[in-house]
């Protein structure tokens, strides 16, 4: 699969249209629901993924192979977004993790959460970027700490912490949403 | 063990997303089936990803690509006419943008022949060489920009901005696909001095380079 990629985005290089449209169809979803995680504008992430691919279609005769073509297209993704982010001067910052609250109630309602989409959702709005990203690339993409670290440009250790923090944060707000549901 | 408890929680997203080795993943099995408070965050992280899996995502589809190929069809077009245009410029000849404009040259030629001729067959003079048509990019001519810049993940556009105005810089160009950007000194601005200011805003810009040195 990396290596049929590989060779797709070579291809897209020497300006094959039908090469681009299979790398599209190929990572559309997943780098669709990577931007859409991160901006909550459905409208505004159709947009970054065609600038996502219109770049690719530009630079894919500079790729070197050096990375897998997803963490590539990826680690574009992920710059758009930040850029995104610049123009709408949005700061969406959760970083304090709040000290009530117990892990093992937290974790109950985790798991109760598992059929709480719109409380999912609600909680990973309120987490920074970064720890979106991370969180997306993880649970959704399902990626290893070295690709989100590459596509990030940060070490693991970063990614690693970024993760620990967003857990303990989604955790606590959905603790809260379900608690305040059940008490309402 | 050996690794430490803390350690091991760092990697419970990894063990819950199936991304570990066999050595790491027996490691933190064992220490969940001691340790109930770990095995509770792992179930946790584990509905996480499960409702996250679950979610159906409708995306743009088929419009989304047919918006992209049109797109690269016009841009595709736009490169031949620019390259058409470039390869008139260097030859000395005026460029054509389209069937109207090419069959308008071609009378203007009729009426001019023998002047522009008489014109475009003489040795060029030492002015004219080098100098491209007004509107016209040359092929090959230098990037605008004397610096490519990283700005940090968290900078804001307001701290770009007061940053840009500080230094008498302005982008003009990017940000490419590595995210960087090409930026200019105003006129009478000092690029040495822009570039220690770029380099001392720690928090704002991640990487400078002149690319004019």
């Amino acid at each position: 699969m990396s290596e049929n990629h590989h060779f797709l985005v070579q291809q897209v290089g020497q300006g094959d249209k039908q090469a681009l449209a299979a790398l599209y169809r190929a990572y559309e979803r997943p780098v669709y629901r990577f931007i859409v995680s991160r901006l909550n504008d459905p409208h505004e992430a159709a947009d970054i993924l065609h600038e996502v691919f219109m770049d690719i279609w530009r630079v894919a005769a500079s790729f070197e192979g050096r990375s897998q073509v997803r963490t590539w297209i990826f680690g574009i993704a992920y710059r758009k977004v930040i850029d995104a982010h610049r123009k709408r001067a949005r700061v969406t910052v959760t970083d304090e993790v709040p000290e009530t609250g117990d892990v093992a109630e937290a974790a109950d309602a985790g798991f109760a959460a598992k059929q709480e989409a719109e409380h999912l959702r609600y909680c990973m709005g309120t987490l920074s970027d970064e720890h979106r990203s991370a969180v997306s690339l993880a649970f959704y993409e399902d990626m290893t700490c070295a690709e989100i670290a590459q596509i990030a440009g940060v070490p693991e250790g970063t990614i690693k912490s970024r993760l620990h923090h967003a857990k303990k944060l989604l955790l606590h707000c959905l603790s809260g949403r379900i608690r305040g549901r059940a008490l309402a | 063990m050996t690794r430490s408890r803390d350690e091991i929680e760092l990697d419970l997203p990894f063990l819950v997303n199936g991304t570990l080795d066999a050595e790491a993943r027996a490691e933190i099995e064992a220490a969940l089936a001691e340790d109930p408070h770990l095995a509770a965050e792992h179930e946790a992280l584990a509905a996480i990803r499960s409702g996250m899996q679950a979610e159906d995502t409708k995306t743009p589809g088929e419009f989304g690509l047919a918006r992209l190929m049109r797109d690269v069809d016009r841009q595709t077009a736009r490169a031949a006419d620019h390259r058409a245009d470039a390869g008139g410029a260097r030859r000395g000849v005026a460029p054509f943008r389209s069937r109207t404009t090419l069959w308008q040259a071609v009378a203007a030629v009729a009426v001019l022949g023998i002047v522009a001729q008489s014109y475009f067959l003489r040795p060029a003079t030492n002015l004219e060489v080098n100098v491209a048509p007004a509107g016209y990019v040359l092929a090959g001519s230098e990037e605008r920009g004397a610096l490519l810049v990283g700005f940090a993940a968290g900078a804001t556009e307001a701290a770009i901005r007061g940053l840009l105005l500080d230094a008498e810089l302005e982008i003009v160009a990017g940000p490419s696909a590595l995210g960087l950007y090409r930026l200019d000194v105003l006129d009478g601005a000092d690029v040495e001095t822009a570039t220690g200011l770029l380099r001392s805003a720690e928090g704002i810009v991640e990487s400078v380079e002149n690319v004019r040195n």
